[in-house]
């Protein structure tokens, strides 16, 4: 019989799933919005139907990210940090760090051959340090978040965006363009900005190839063109780099549920069902 | 992401020791009080690690420890409306909070010619004089004062100025030493001539030397004290630590002070004997390697024990190296053996840093305590508005990362083979402030210590393997 294992992955802003066995089986990826953190249980059924799988066919499931308590039928809680590493490791089998830039954070995590982690940074303090500060300038340009990447690389002569804040960083951006400052200089301005910020955060670690990035700021071109520069290295990206910590949240379970196997030790589960917890 | 100012949940502590501190510090803030009442005593402002205790104590003067009230004020989240009215003065609230509390409280308290409403344990006595010293590390220790006399115009200042040498890998120190010891001596003879004139009294200098004496042999056994943490598992962390400071912090040059380290030798000897931890199923040993602590969240701590983590040691208010280890010439003038005493702590890493090849003082220490207490992560808050010190610690923990080589880890990397790598020594960097609970989010700061502790985890496993 087939084992299967779902990994969960409630970020601030993209609620992120997948099943796997010995490949991944499916993922599915969709906003978290106001309530989504409490409705764990749409994101997993939307899943199911697309893995084909009823979901008592889940041999283990571990819950990862911000809204990681939220997930009553997930049998484990990890955190981020952990799942990333384990999720990168197993796509990238070279990797030595990562850098994830999500909606609300950006972290840098050290990682060794096995996938474990082996020393972390995060900023959660600040909006001008995660993906939220390009959202904030792409909305306030009536850019399409998805189009900033190619536009920005269009660019020759980046623009200097020295404001710190994401806020006077927004009124900056108006100001410049008021000047007639192209739109790709100050996107790849604005994602310069953010790269000095995160690559300055992240060499408080011990910095080794390979470097891989991680999250929605990794979907972004010209932010990986930044980070690049910024960091003088290579970046891989994954295919899709959404998923990596739902992705280690599955491996992680695999790996919970064998090694309980081969010590003949009774894992605990979560009961089976899917229940919506209401809020309001 | 700011944390509600909801009363905090009671840190527990593992010593009985450190559970007594709470009313300690009541007892000196309302003993602070009841002297301004009778009108009998001197009170002074001033502030900690100024080795000026023994003058104050021998010509009866009572300290009022500024940075103590506010940290008080922190503990129990009450902190913002000082600093909020602070920052209608015009204050900004990126100053050392710490300051703008005591600035914030003192406006208010001399505006209603009374202590503002619900003051922490009624609140922080009005001074007779101030006396100041930024050493050469921390400006705001001069300048708050300074500020303050704004609103007590009548309350003179005296500075003390406490330089030591810098570190210079090429350089022994004791080449210049006895001049920084000659200006030392001047300033704190200086004070004396201050607090006399203040007081109307002559210094004592009999006491004066019997008080040096007690605060020497209570550094002696602080530091002997401290030193039983070592033990596996270890009787006292640094939750604790933050209460057990108290006695040599404020209370030095004081019988109680003394006996209060002679029982919590005892009680973690004690400790050690049963085989009793700070916490019950010791599995990781953390160094707090510097910061001061956000005091509104003491809490973490016992977060922390509550997933095996225990702190045998911190660098944060563990101002003490034994006498008989530094290397200081005898004198039998108090006045000189206090400003010796200054030098030799603030020079004692310099000799092993000379010694290892790019080195710094802060990182031998950090190494020594690695080394000694058998620690598996470091710890550090970055308190924003505490530019002086906590710019320097990620500084610190690169250093660390440059010199300190742990002992090789023999991997299985991908590809099956054997693959020797340096283990890092994980570490946990958190921020918020000392008192400024807007800075801090209970939620964010326990993610990253589930992190960090999966990551220690992780070290673990591999050594075992």
């Amino acid at each position: 019989m087939p084992e299967y294992f779902a990994g969960i992955d409630i970020g601030s802003t993209m609620t992120k799933a997948v099943i796997l066995s010995d490949r991944i089986i499916a993922f599915v990826i969709g906003p978290t919005g106001p309530e989504q953190r409490r409705l764990a249980d749409k994101v997993m059924e939307e899943l199911l139907d697309k893995a084909d799988l009823p979901l008592k066919a889940l041999t283990y499931i571990i819950s990862t990210g911000y809204g990681r308590i939220n997930v009553p039928f997930a049998d484990k809680q990890v955190t981020e940090i952990s799942c990333h590493a384990k999720g990168v490791v197993f796509l990238f089998p070279g990797a030595r760090t990562i850098i994830d830039i999500g909606g609300q954070d950006s972290k840098g995590i050290t990682i060794d051959a096995t996938g474990r982690t082996t020393n972390f940074i995060m900023n959660d303090k600040c909006a001008a340090g995660s993906g939220r500060f390009v959202e904030v300038i792409a909305d306030s340009l009536g850019i399409d978040l998805d189009r900033v990447g190619d536009i920005s690389i269009q660019s020759n002569s980046p623009a200097q965006i020295s404001n710190i804040c994401t806020i006077w960083a927004q009124q900056e951006v108006a100001a410049r363009l008021a000047e007639g400052t192209p739109v790709p200089d100050l996107l790849a301005g604005v994602h310069r900005s953010l790269a000095d910020r995160v690559v300055r955060m992240v060499k408080r670690l011990k910095i080794l190839p390979d470097v891989i990035f991680t999250g929605g700021g990794a979907k972004n071109k010209g932010l990986v063109q930044a980070l690049e520069e910024y960091l003088d290295a290579k970046i891989l990206v994954p295919p899709e780099p959404l998923i990596t910590g739902a992705l280690g949240a599955a491996l992680l379970g695999k790996e919970i549920f064998h090694r309980a196997v081969s010590k003949n030790q009774l894992l605990e589960t979560k009961p089976r069902r899917l229940e919506t917890i209401q809020i309001l | 992401m700011a944390e509600e100012q909801r009363k905090p949940k009671k840190r527990m502590t593992a010593t009985k020791a450190a559970a007594s501190i709470g009313p300690m510090v009541k007892e000196f803030i309302t003993g602070t009080n009841r002297a301004r009442a009778e009108g009998k005593r001197k009170l002074a402002y001033t502030f900690i690690v100024c080795h000026h205790e023994e003058i104050l104590r021998a010509m009866d003067v009572l300290p009022v420890w500024t940075e103590n009230f506010a940290g008080i004020c922190g503990v129990k989240r009450a902190a913002e409306r000082f600093l909020q009215k602070a920052e209608s003065l015009g204050f900004s609230r990126s100053l050392c909070t710490y300051a703008l509390c005591g600035l914030g409280f003192d406006q208010w308290r001399e505006e209603l010619g009374e202590m503002p409403p619900d003051a922490p344990w009624g609140g922080q006595a009005r001074p007779d004089f101030m006396i100041s010293s930024g050493q050469i590390l921390c400006d705001p220790r001069t300048k708050w004062y300074q500020a303050a006399q704004q609103f007590m115009p009548d309350v003179p200042i005296y500075n003390i100025d406490l330089p030591h040498p810098l570190f210079d890998p090429k350089k022994d120190h004791r080449e210049v030493w006895g001049y920084y010891h000659k200006y030392i001596v001047d300033q704190l003879r200086g004070l004396v001539s201050f607090v006399e004139e203040q007081t109307g009294k002559k210094m004592d200098y009999d006491r004066l030397r019997e008080l040096v004496a007690l605060s020497d042999r209570t550094w002696n056994l602080v530091h002997e004290t401290y030193e039983l943490r070592q033990a596996v598992p270890c009787p006292m962390g640094t939750g604790d630590a933050m209460n057990t400071m108290v006695p040599l912090c404020f209370m030095m040059a004081t019988q109680e002070a003394y006996d209060f380290y002679v029982n919590l030798k005892q009680e973690l000897e004690e400790k050690i004997a049963r085989g009793e931890g700070e916490v019950e199923d010791e599995k990781y040993r953390l160094l707090w390697g510097g910061g001061l602590p956000a005091w509104y969240a003491l809490n973490d701590f016992n977060y922390l024990n509550s997933k095996g983590a225990s702190f045998p040691a911190e660098t944060t208010y563990r101002m003490v190296v034994p006498i008989y280890e530094m290397d200081i010439p005898e004198t039998d003038d108090p006045i000189e053996h206090i400003a010796w005493k200054w030098l030799g702590y603030w020079t004692h890493w310099y000799d092993k840093a000379r010694n290892r090849p790019g080195s710094e003082p802060d990182v031998e220490r950090l190494i020594e305590y690695i080394e000694n207490y058998k620690i598996d992560g470091v710890v550090m808050h970055l308190a924003f508005s505490c530019r002086t010190w906590h710019v320097g610690l990620i500084w610190q923990l690169h250093q660390l990362a440059k010199i300190y080589r742990p002992i090789p880890v023999l991997m299985l990397g991908g590809n099956g083979k054997g693959d020797k790598v340096q283990r890092e020594l994980p570490s946990l960097i958190l921020e918020s402030d000392i008192i400024d609970i807007t800075s801090y989010s209970e939620m964010d700061t326990r993610n990253k210590i589930d992190a960090f502790i999966e990551t220690l985890e992780s070290v673990r496993q591999t050594k075992a393997a």
